[in-house]
């Protein structure tokens, strides 16, 4: 299986979101991970959807079938080499008073993560990187007694010298975000 | 469907009265409506009132004199009308429902529309905005629920939004390839007054949506070049010859080149059936010479159809040997299922007119006779036999006499099942229009409502419908739908007292377990005469000539039931799943 990320860039309206996911639903295609932002264009909303596929023109005819949404703009298929791509991980980590204390220099300098919260006797530490890297640190500050651990879905951008303006449609002043 | 909610009462006070001054008339949203929908060029409405549309019904009573409604007797009916009248008029169709069981039971004519690319506009009342998500009387998510078989869905809450949102409606549903579009219509945004002057603008171009018509250059040259070369080119053609408007520039194109032209289910009637480059149809129940040679070409060259399923058999099998040039208007239908060559993506009519001056002017009449080897093989096993005036009157039959009796002028509305593929099979077809059936959804149920939908379309055309005893009984009420509006449609019962399509798998692959396919039927006739619709049975061969005529004679709406072979397969066929190549003759 191969992870395939699909960027869609759409109009900002009401329900997009269902119009898309039915696409993969109706073709038993699962979402590994699922991300909507606005884009740096107003009015622009960025969808990174991961999935797993095993035969790529499959993954074409889904991008096309997307394209198909009237409010969909753009849609690109990528693999992972053809993008720059991160995820986001927060683990609350239990600091119990005369418990094993956190090692800051090694979460910092070796698994470059951050505490970014301070509890009474836990701590919030912040991890970006792709999914290996996060789940290398996972191992590594498991056995403090992790309480929480949420990771967010892949944001990525293609690895090419054009902007997202330039796939827009011409005919539109598409204004930055602020 | 027309329970009021107690609710309606105190709603319909909220119409505010708009200020009497100089300034222009402020319309509601309901009223926006009507006039969005006659600046499109609407001539009928199909639809069904209730709770939550009454405000957009109450309007619509001042404009019965620019805006024409058909009062349905089942939701379903108005979907599958304005399905028949998109069909021959070729403009979106327009149905008008309730929240609620008005709007899913109109799902059914979306789903079918969306497959087989009829444009139509539904709007479809909802619960008041506030209300929304609150379980209220007669609510339903159907935007959630229709937005995997639409084309586009949209919720006006909001009267301003009226007529650019139909605009955009109209301009969806029509362009591209066409398909229905939703439009959910709260009760408050039907009642509450525009904030501004009413105007309207037609939409003409969209920023996301922006179908392909002209095809590029490279496309055409690429197409031509393996037209040019082809030595057995053959030439499959579908309802994107009809949509687009191509079949004179079909025509001409085929006359040029000299190529074998075959047509797909919804094509049927694109060229008419005597055209000397016409070869016959394709797929399940398509004729046999078609299906078969399509093994021995070697480019094919698919015009406005996409390759489905009863089409190819199994795909994997389906023209290997061909270069397969794809002229489709939809780039999401390339190499979807058979991957083509020379994709080229534009309307067929515009793709058509460009490519002619390319292609070289050629006889492939060798070829195009290889054809008639199997027609007359197909004439020999079956057409002979099921032509023949011995025991029960046969389906084929009736539909080959009507055909001669209309001189192939008829619109012919098929239902689904066994009659449909006979009908598809008999009726020689003179021009555009003239077969109108549900293909990709497999609708039962289809043909009555359809049928006068197509006549409203089309009035001055004689309008047949061929109806299956179980479809009949799917939209029966729609006998007073026609008894109301008086529309002179012909529909003949080609009655078997069996789902006869079913009764044949099973007869041919479940080992005849004929597992819940035998009909006890009412006495259509006498039915028919209760809504006040005159009709007559005729189970005698020599009575079916007579019968017809009094069928076609009749200036209002008219049955006739015709009794016809109880256990009648369809034939040639492509067992499902089985390569074209594999085709049954008996």
């Amino acid at each position: 299986m191969t992870t395939y990320t699909i960027c869609v860039f759409t109009e900002n309206t009401f329900g997009l979101l269902n119009k898309i996911t039915v696409i993969f639903t109706r073709r038993r295609i699962n979402i590994e991970s699922l991300t909507v932002s606005e884009t740096e264009r107003q009015g622009v909303s960025r969808y990174t959807i991961t999935i797993k596929h095993d035969k790529r023109e499959e993954v074409e005819k889904l991008v096309r079938q997307i394209r198909k949404v009237v409010e969909v703009l753009a849609v690109f298929g990528y693999l992972d080499d053809e993008i720059v791509y991160n995820e986001i991980a927060l683990f609350k980590v239990a600091t119990p008073i005369g418990g094993k204390p956190i090692d800051i220099e090694t979460i910092n300098k070796i698994y470059k993560a951050w505490v970014v919260y301070w509890g009474l006797d836990y701590v919030v530490i912040e991890k970006a990187g792709n999914e290996n890297e996060i789940l290398d640190f996972f191992r590594y500050i498991k056995s403090y007694g992790i309480l929480e651990f949420v990771k967010s879905g892949r944001v990525a951008v293609g690895k090419t010298p054009a902007g997202l303006v330039e796939y827009l449609p011409e005919e539109v002043h598409w204004e930055y975000y602020v | 469907m027309t329970m009021v909610a107690a609710q309606d009462a105190a709603a319909l006070e909220e119409v505010q009265t708009p200020a009497q001054t100089e300034a222009p008339r402020i319309l509601s949203g309901a009223q926006a409506l009507m006039e969005s929908l006659i600046a499109e060029g609407t001539e009928v409405i199909f639809g069904y009132p209730g709770g939550a549309i009454m405000p957009t019904y109450d309007a619509l009573f001042d404009y019965t004199d620019r805006l024409d409604h058909i009062l349905v007797r089942h939701e379903q009916g108005a979907g599958h009308a304005a399905q028949g009248y998109a069909r021959t008029s070729g403009k979106p169709g327009v149905c008008l429902v309730t929240s609620g069981p008005g709007g899913t039971n109109l799902v059914t004519p979306i789903a079918d529309a969306i497959i087989d690319c009829t444009p139509l506009v539904c709007i479809i009342g909802q619960v008041k905005s506030t209300l929304l998500g609150t379980d209220a009387f007669q609510e339903t998510d159907i935007i959630g629920v229709t937005t995997p078989v639409c084309k586009w869905n949209y919720q006006i809450t909001n009267a301003d939004d009226v007529p650019a949102i139909i605009a955009k409606a109209f301009y969806i549903a029509k362009s591209g390839k066409p398909g229905p579009v939703v439009i959910d219509f709260t009760r408050d945004a039907q009642v509450s007054p525009m904030t501004k002057p009413y105007e309207y603008k037609k939409v003409e171009t969209l920023a996301s949506y922006k179908p392909r018509v002209i095809p590029k250059d490279e496309h055409l040259e690429r197409a031509a070049q393996l037209i040019n070369n082809a030595q057995r080119p053959y030439v499959l053609f579908g309802q994107g010859v009809l949509i687009s408007g191509a079949e004179e520039e079909l025509k001409a194109f085929a006359e040029k080149t000299d190529i074998p032209c075959a047509s797909t289910l919804l094509g049927l009637s694109a060229m008419p059936i005597d055209h000397p480059n016409y070869v016959g149809w394709l797929g399940m129940h398509g004729n046999y010479g078609p299906n078969v040679l399509t093994t021995q070409a070697d480019v094919v060259i698919a015009i406005g159809m996409r390759f489905d399923d009863r089409v190819t058999g199994d795909a994997t099998k389906y023209i290997r040997q061909a270069k397969v040039i794809h002229i489709e208007i939809d780039p999401a239908e390339i190499d979807k299922i058979i991957k083509a060559d020379a994709p080229v993506v534009g309307d067929a009519k515009e793709t058509l007119k460009r490519l002619l001056p390319l292609v070289k002017q050629n006889n492939h009449a060798a070829w195009r006779n290889e054809f008639k080897k199997y027609d007359l093989i197909e004439e020999q096993k079956i057409t002979q036999r099921e032509l023949t005036p011995e025991g029960q009157i046969k389906m084929a039959e009736v539909v080959n006499m009507l055909s001669e009796k209309t001189k192939g002028e008829a619109c012919v509305i098929a239902d689904v099942g066994q009659h449909q593929m006979i009908a598809a099979r008999y009726y020689k077809f003179k021009n555009p229009r003239s077969y109108i059936a549900s293909g990709g959804l497999g609708t039962m149920g289809f043909a009555i409502p359809a049928a006068f939908g197509a006549k409203k379309g089309a009035p001055e055309r004689e309008v047949v419908a061929f109806i299956g005893d179980g479809c009949f009984q799917m939209t029966i009420q729609e006998l007073g739908t026609i008894a109301q509006s008086g529309l002179p449609v012909k529909l003949i019962i080609l009655n078997n007292n069996y789902l006869g399509m079913v009764r044949q798998w099973q007869q041919l692959f479940f080992e005849k377990r004929y597992s819940f396919v035998e009909l006890q039927n009412p006495d259509f006739v006498t039915i028919a005469k209760g809504f006040g619709i005159a009709g007559h049975t005729c189970s005698e061969r020599e009575n079916l000539g007579e019968s017809l005529d009094r069928l076609l004679q009749s200036d209002k709406p008219y049955l006739l039931e015709v009794m016809v072979e109880k256990e009648e397969n369809v034939f040639p066929m492509v067992p499902a799943g089985a390569a074209v190549a594999d085709i049954r003759l008996d």
